[in-house]
This record gives C-alpha cells, structure tokens and sequence, in this order.
C-alpha cells in the first residue's frame, strides 16, 4: 500500500477505458477491460501472445475499432464513431513493432509530414474563414477581427526545426536527408519515437516496440523510451522486456485471455505475484 | 514469290494502299493510347471506391457499382462492346460519333475495369503498417494514401500498365468490326486486291511486334529507373 502511494502519481485521470471489448467475427479477443491512466504513468501491459495485448493498445487510438465500451480521452469518447478520431490521434503517439516510417520520404519528411500538413489544413480552413469574414465585415457596423494565419514557408521551417532538434537529441541529425531503408532497425525505432514526439502527445502507445530489433539495438531504443519517462511522457508499453518493465513502469498489467488478470505495482508484480497463470508465466520469462 | 512481291509491291506503292496503312497505325496507336489514358481515369476512381474504407453508405453503395461495371466489361468479349456501343447505343442515343471515337470510348471504358483491378492490387500490396502510420498520426485517410501509399505504390503499378498498353494495341484489330481502319484493316485489304495473303499478313505481324517491342523497351526503361530510386541513400 505504501508503495502504491508512493509510485502512483497523483495527476488527473488521462484516459479512462470502460468495458472494452474487441471481437474479430465470432472470436473475442477482448472481453471488457477497465483501466484509468494517469497523467506521467508508465504502464507496461505483459502477457502470452494471442492474449489480446497488442488488440488493447490498437483499441486505445482506435486502430481497431472497440465492439464495445468506451474509451474517454480528454472529455470524449474515442469509441464513438461520431467523434473525429484524427483530431485525437494528433494528442495519442504510437509506436510500432515494424517502426513503420515512411519509406518514401526522408528522415526529416518523416518527421515533418503529419505536423505540417495538420498546421496546413488548419491554416487553409482559417484563410477560408476570413475570406467570408472580410466579405461580411462589408456590411457589418462592428467589424469582425481576421483570424491569424500563417504562411505555409513557415510552418514548415517552424516543424523541420523542431525536427533537428529532435533529432539531435537522439543523435541522428546527420541522417535528416536520408530514405528509412539505409537505417538500421534502433536507428529506426528511435526516429518513429521521434516521430510520434514530433506531434507533441499527450501519451505515446509502444506496440512492442523492440521485438523486431537485432538484440544489439534494443540497449539504444529502451534509453530513448527511459529518457521520455524522466522527461514525465505518459507512456503505454507493450512490451516482453520484463527488466525495462519493472524499472521503468509505475504500473503493470498482466493480460490473460483477453482480460486484465493481474496489475501491480512492478516490484511487487514481479516478486510477488498472486495468480497462479501469472506465477507460471514469470517462470517462464524470467 | 517474285509475283507475289511485285503485287504486293504494286497495291501498296503504286495504287497507294501505304496510305491506308497509315491511317490505320494511327488509329491503332490513338485507339490505345487514348483508350489507355480514359482507362487509367477511370481505373483510379474505381481503385479509389474499393480501397476507402467501408463504415459509411455511400462507399458501400459506389463500390457496389464499380463491382458490377468491372464485372461487365471483364465479363464480355470487348468486340461484343463495340458492336453494342456502335451499332445499338450510337442510334439509340442519336448520337453523331465516328467509329474511332466510338472505339476509344469503349477502349477507354473497357481497360478502366482492367486498370482499376492493377491499381488496387498495387496500391495493397504497399505494407498496411505504413498507412496505420498516418493515421495513428492523425492524417485523415486520403492524406495518408496520396502523400504515402500511392507514391510507394506506383512501382507496382507502372509495369503492369505498361502490359494493359500492350494488351490494347493487340486489340485494337478487333475494331475493324466497326469499320474502323485500323493495321489490322489496312492489310487486310491489301491481301483482298489479289487474293495473295502471305506479305500482307507477314508485315501486318511484323508492324505489331515492333509496336510491342518499342513500348516493352519503354517499360524495361522505366522499370529500371524506378530500381534505382529504391537505393536512393
């Protein structure tokens, strides 16, 4: 108990996940998950594959849409199919297994592309806005402000500045003008962290986000990931590396068939486990 | 031989048959050129309907009808097409067409279910991560598919509409059922002046080949280019 008030921060409720379900046909892979997250937790969700963990982390931004229940993420429910889930995806980063960066577009394009765009489409709605605007002020005795707009050269530079520096704190700076497919596999994970950071989350989701690296690389992706939580990221990992688990997580999640069927504190979690499935799969991994 | 040469050489130079040989490689090529550049318009839109995702209606409904147009123009022999696009919906619609047009048209219309069928192979078999990329960044879908799917699609796409453009140049000998004067037709009517078939239809043959070969040189070009941006460092 001291230890839960110790670690668990005392920050408002981030995401609230209520009676998640997920079904693929006729086959339920989840079957109703409840959890808060906390501003500045780090939850690590460990489990057999097949167990539906990966399933859980693609339900929160919704690249699985939920069967049922509900998913409120800043006052919204994501689970909804009314709601504009890419206003949201913006604040909810995620990382892949496969890293997945662009392959046809640079390091820095990577990086870039959904920032800009975003900005751009903002603008362009402004510029839209104002042209009506003006218009109407014709006619109008207290004339409307203009909205600010920007020009697009700057929003640009704006996003491939924030880029370098990105980059430059990983170290990577000197491959902003190369193609994904001359980087080895950490130097790839880091730049789809990068990527995600770029956007300025709220949380970031890892799906695995060292199982596809060459052992010798998952040192350098794992310093990243620890970095972000000194930094306070609020972070959900999923992930089979059970020494990062217990010392970086405030939290973990054991899943079972499809249900969350243990969570603790991670030093607890890992030196006392109370299910007995649990206590069979740490005598496993471990 | 030396007769039949000198027939040949008399129909072609003398009574000037060259110049219908003429029209129709110009027909052939316009045919499926143009037919080409309608087929990829519309095999885009088509591609378009089937890869959106499906939550609402109205892409259940348009994909709906792209199954059943695909379905029609790959279920029917295209000679079939032109004879009804000539000589049924051209009087039944009153309208003034000559056969050429008409058979760019039906090209057109017919090679968009085939080009549409390449572009959504093309544009799936691109890695679905990279697409779950743009999204889970918040990109809506079309921004993601035009500024990362398609462009990584492309090199899939471009060889195979090279062979849809090979295809059509060969079928193009079909439009001489709608009076068309195409290769096809030209040498035909060479061969009909003496009854004396063998250098008509030889050459006839011999003109197809090299059309092919210059646009599968075309293709080998291209091909190779787009290699080397593969290993762009």
């Amino acid at each position: 108990m001291t230890e839960e008030l110790k670690q668990s921060p005392s920050e408002e409720v981030l995401l609230s996940i209520r009676g998640l379900k997920k079904s693929f046909g006729s086959h339920e892979v989840l079957k109703g998950i409840d959890l808060d997250i906390r501003e500045g937790e780090k939850i690590a969700v460990i489990g057999p594959s097949g167990c539906g963990k990966s399933t859980f982390l693609r339900c929160i931004n919704c690249m699985e849409d939920p069967t049922a229940g509900s998913i409120f993420f800043e006052g919204v429910d994501l689970a909804d199919m009314k709601v504009d889930i890419n206003v949201h995806r913006q604040k909810i980063g995620m990382v892949f297994q496969q890293f997945n960066l662009f392959n046809n577009l640079t390091v820095l394009r990577n990086i870039t592309l959904a920032p800009v765009s975003i900005a751009q489409k903002a603008n362009r709605k402004r510029k839209v806005r104002n042209f009506f605007r003006s218009f109407l002020n014709l006619f109008r005795k207290e004339k409307k402000p203009l909205l600010p707009v920007r020009k697009s050269a700057d929003i640009r530079a704006e996003a491939e500045k924030r880029a370098f520096e990105l980059l430059e704190r990983i170290g990577l700076s000197d491959k902003a003008e190369v193609y994904p497919s001359t980087l080895s596999g950490g130097q790839k994970q880091r730049i789809a962290i990068v990527r995600a950071l770029a956007m300025d989350p709220d949380v970031i989701l890892f799906d695995e986000p060292t199982s596809a690296l060459d052992p010798e690389m998952v040192g350098e992706v794992l310093d990243l990931m620890k970095k972000l939580a000194e930094d306070g990221m609020t972070m959900v990992i999923v992930t089979h590396e059970m020494g990062f688990a217990r010392e970086v997580a405030t939290r973990v999640l054991f899943m079972d068939d499809g249900q969350i069927a243990e969570e603790n504190m991670p030093e607890a979690f890992f030196t006392r486990p109370q299910s007995a499935r649990l206590q069979d799969f740490l005598s496993k991994v471990l | 031989m030396q007769r039949i040469w000198d027939l040949f050489y008399q129909q072609f130079i003398t009574y000037g048959a060259y110049r219908e040989v003429l029209e129709g490689l110009l027909a052939t090529v316009e045919i499926a050129v143009f037919g080409l550049l309608i087929g990829v318009v519309i095999g885009t839109l088509i591609a378009m309907v089937k890869v959106m995702p499906k939550y609402k209606r109205l892409p259940r409904v348009l994909s709906g009808i792209c199954t059943v147009y695909v379905g029609f123009f790959r279920g029917t022999p295209m000679v079939v097409q032109l004879l009804i696009g000539y000589f049924v919906l051209l009087p039944a619609l009153k309208i003034a067409a000559d056969a050429v047009t008409v058979a760019i048209v039906v090209f057109g219309l017919n090679s968009g279910a085939y080009v549409s069928e390449i572009m959504r192979s093309g544009i799936q078999s691109v890695d679905p991560g990279q697409l779950e990329a743009g999204r889970a960044l918040g990109l809506t879908f079309w921004k993601s598919m035009f500024s990362i799917v398609i462009p990584q699609s492309v090199k899939n796409i471009l060889p195979t509409l090279g062979n849809e453009f090979i295809v059509l140049i060969k079928e193009t000998s079909v439009t001489s059922f709608i009076a068309v004067t195409d290769l096809t037709k030209a040498f035909r009517a060479i061969g009909d002046a003496n009854y004396e078939y063998i250098i008509p239809y030889l050459m006839l043959a011999a003109v197809y080949l090299i059309l092919v070969m210059l646009i599968t040189l075309g293709i080998r070009i291209m091909e190779r280019r787009l290699k080397r941006s593969d290993r762009r460092a």
